[in-house]
C-alpha cells in the first residue's frame, strides 16, 4: 500500500463520516461539523494529489487554502441561520423544525 | 487594458450592488424610490448585458472565459433580475426596512451566477457557485412574519451545504486524475481515463452541486419546502433566474465526459427519469400553487436533463432554448401569483377561482404560461419539448422518449387542475379586486405574444442556441 493511497483512504472515511453525520445527527450544530469534514475530507483529497501527482506544485494547495476561507464564510451563515431559529423556537434540533410536508 | 471591457456586465452589477449596499446603510430608505431605482438599473443592466453579447475572449490566466455561450445564459440572468424586480412593487414578503438589502443580495447572486457561467476553471467554478448560493442562503430566511416557515431556510442551507460538499470532492478526483483545474484541459484528458471509477465518480459527484441548483431528483428535498417557506418574489427568482446558471453548468460538466463512458450516461438516465416520474406524480396531490410548481419545476429539470444527455450540439441547444422558454413560462405564473396575492401570503390554488371575471389579462398569462408548462402546441413549451425529445430521438432513445412523452401527459392533468380553477370554479367567497397596473399590464401583453411569438416561430431563437452551443469545445 504506497502512501498516495493511505492519504486517499483517509480522506474518503473522513468524507463519508461527515456525510454520514450530515444525514443522522439531529442536531444542527452536529450537521453543520459534519459539513465541515466533508470538506476537510476533500481538502485532504487535494493536498495528497497535490503532493503525488500533480505537474504544478501549488494548485492543490491553493484550492484547500480557498476551500478553507469558504468553509469559515460557510460556517458564519450557518451559525446566523441557526440562531435566528433558535431566537424563534427555543431549539436547535431538528425534529422540532418540521412543520412543512408532502 | 482593452481586456477589461469583457468583463463589462459583471462589473456593472459590481456597481449596482454597491449602490444598494450604501442604500442599505441609511436609517431610512423609501421603499416605492429603492423599487424604482431597482427597475431602473436592473433594465440598464439587461442593456448593458445585451450590448456585450458578441464579447470573446479570457481573462485571469485563462480561468474566465467570454463567448456566445456564456454571453447568452448572462442575457438569461439578467432577464430574470430585470422581470424579478418588475414585481417588486408591493414587497410585502419582506420587511420595509431590509429592502436595500433584498436588492443587495439580488444583485450579488446575479453577479455570481453571471461569473458562474463564464468560469472555466474547477476554483473558480467552485467560488462562484458559492458566491451565489450563499446570497440565496441569506435571502430564503427573510420573510416577514413567517413564523411557520422558520425552518425553510435551514433545511434550505444544509442541502445545499451538502451538495457543494460533494461537489467539491468530486472536483478533487477530477484534479487527481487529470491533473488540471483547467476545464479544457479536463475535457482534453478525462476520456481516456474515463474507464476508471474514480472519473465517473468524481464527475457524478462534481455535478451534484448544480443538481442541488437544478433541483435535480437526489438534491431535490429543499425545492417544494424553499418555494412555499421564502418571499414570493424570492421563490421567483430562485426558480427562473439560478435556473439557467445551473442548466450552463449541467452542460458544461456533462461536455466533459464526450459521451465516452455508458455508465455515466445511464446514470443520468435514470436521474432524468426518477426527476420527471417523481416531480410529476407528486405535484398532483398539491393545494399551495408555490408548492406544485415546485415539483413541476423538479419534472422540468428532468425534461431539461434529457436534453443535455444526448451530448450532441442538438441536444445542448434545445437544452438551451428549453432553459428561455421554462425562464419565461414559469416567470408569467410566478407573476399571476404575486398580483393574486399583493399582500405576500401564499396563494392557494382555490383562491384563483373566478380570475377570469377579476382580471381577465392575468388569467389568459396564467393559462397560456401553463399550456406553455404542460407542452401544448401553439406555445413555446411545446416548441421546447419537442426539440428535446427530437434530440434523443436522433440518438435512439426511444424508451426515455415515451417516458418523458407519458410524463407530459400526467402534467396536463395538475396544470388544468389550476386552469380550471381560474376559469371555470365559482369562488366560494368573495375575494378582493386584483389590482393591475399599467406595467403588469404591459408585461403580461409581453408575455403573451412572446409565449406564443416564440413558439410558432422559434427559428432564429433555435439559431442563436445551436450558435451559443457552438463555441463549447
Amino acid at each position: 500500500m504506497n502512501s498516495l493511497s493511505v492519504y486517499l483512504t483517509v480522506a474518503a472515511v473522513l468524507f463519508s463520516l461527515g456525510l454520514f453525520g450530515v444525514l443522522m445527527r439531529r442536531n444542527l450544530i452536529g450537521m453543520l461539523i459534519s459539513i465541515e469534514l466533508m470538506l476537510n475530507g476533500a481538502n485532504l483529497n487535494f493536498m495528497a494529489f497535490n503532493r503525488f501527482l500533480a505537474p504544478e506544485p501549488a494548485v492543490g494547495q491553493i484550492m484547500a487554502l480557498f476551500i478553507m476561507g469558504i468553509a469559515a464564510a460557510e460556517a458564519a451563515i450557518g451559525l446566523s441561520i441557526i440562531l435566528a431559529l433558535f431566537r424563534r423556537l427555543r431549539s436547535i434540533n431538528v425534529e422540532r423544525a418540521q412543520r412543512l410536508r408532502g | 487594458m482593452m481586456k477589461w471591457t469583457l468583463f463589462t456586465p459583471e462589473l456593472y452589477y459590481v456597481a449596482v450592488a454597491s449602490v444598494f449596499f450604501l442604500c442599505s446603510l441609511e436609517k431610512k430608505a423609501d421603499p416605492r424610490r429603492l423599487y424604482r431605482w431597482a427597475v431602473i438599473l436592473a433594465g440598464v443592466g439587461l442593456a448593458v448585458t445585451v450590448a456585450c453579447a458578441r464579447m470573446e475572449g479570457f481573462l485571469f490566466f485563462d480561468s474566465y472565459k467570454v463567448d456566445l455561450f456564456s454571453q447568452v445564459f448572462k442575457i438569461f440572468l439578467a432577464l430574470g433580475m430585470f422581470f424579478v424586480t418588475m414585481v417588486c412593487s408591493e414587497l410585502y414578503g419582506i420587511e420595509p426596512r431590509k429592502h436595500a438589502e433584498f436588492y443587495f443580495l439580488l444583485s450579488i447572486c446575479t453577479l455570481a451566477m453571471m461569473m458562474l457561467v463564464s468560469a472555466v476553471e474547477l476554483l473558480t467554478i467552485y467560488i462562484a457557485l458559492e458566491l451565489s448560493s450563499y446570497s440565496l442562503y441569506l435571502l430564503v430566511p427573510m420573510r416577514h412574519r413567517a413564523d411557520e416557515y422558520v425552518e425553510t431556510g435551514i433545511k434550505y442551507f444544509m442541502v445545499g451545504a451538502t451538495a457543494s460538499a460533494l461537489m467539491i470532492f468530486g472536483m478533487s478526483y477530477l484534479f487527481g486524475i487529470t491533473h488540471t483545474t483547467y476545464v479544457a484541459d479536463i475535457i482534453r484528458k478525462l476520456p481516456e481515463v474515463l474507464n476508471q471509477p474514480a472519473a465517473v465518480v468524481g464527475l457524478l459527484l462534481a455535478l451534484g452541486g448544480f443538481f442541488f441548483k437544478q433541483a435535480l431528483f437526489p438534491f431535490h428535498i429543499w425545492a417544494p419546502d424553499v418555494y412555499q417557506g421564502a418571499a414570493n418574489q424570492v421563490t421567483t427568482y430562485i426558480a427562473t433566474a439560478s435556473k439557467m446558471a445551473a442548466a450552463a453548468m449541467v452542460i458544461r460538466f456533462v461536455g466533459m465526459s464526450t459521451g465516452q463512458s455508458e455508465v455515466f450516461i445511464q446514470v443520468l438516465v435514470a436521474l432524468s427519469i426518477l426527476s420527471m416520474t417523481f416531480g410529476n406524480l407528486v405535484a398532483i396531490v398539491q393545494k399551495d400553487i408555490k408548492r406544485l410548481l415546485a415539483y413541476s419545476s423538479i419534472a422540468h429539470a428532468g425534461y431539461m436533463l434529457i436534453g443535455i444527455l444526448c451530448m450532441t450540439q442538438r441536444g445542448y441547444s434545445s437544452a438551451v432554448y428549453y432553459a428561455l422558454a421554462y425562464l419565461v413560462m414559469n416567470f408569467a405564473c410566478f407573476m399571476v401569483i404575486i398580483k393574486v396575492a399583493p399582500d405576500g401570503h401564499n396563494l392557494q390554488i382555490k383562491e384563483l377561482a373566478g380570475l377570469h371575471k377579476r382580471s381577465p389579462l392575468l388569467a389568459m398569462t396564467l393559462m397560456l404560461a401553463l399550456f406553455g408548462l404542460a407542452g401544448i402546441p401553439p406555445t413555446l413549451g411545446f416548441t421546447g419539448k419537442f426539440l428535446v425529445f427530437a434530440a434523443a430521438l436522433e440518438k435512439g432513445y426511444l424508451m426515455l422518449v415515451i417516458i418523458g412523452m407519458i410524463n407530459a401527459t400526467i402534467s396536463l392533468y395538475y396544470y388544468l387542475i389550476v386552469i380550471k380553477a381560474a376559469y371555470l370554479l365559482e369562488p366560494v367567497r368573495e375575494y378582493g379586486p386584483v389590482r393591475v397596473d399599467p406595467w403588469t399590464r404591459v408585461m403580461s401583453a409581453a408575455l403573451v405574444i412572446a409565449m406564443v411569438y416564440v413558439g410558432i416561430f422559434p427559428d432564429r431563437f433555435v439559431a442563436l442556441a445551436e450558435a451559443a452551443v457552438s463555441v463549447l469545445p
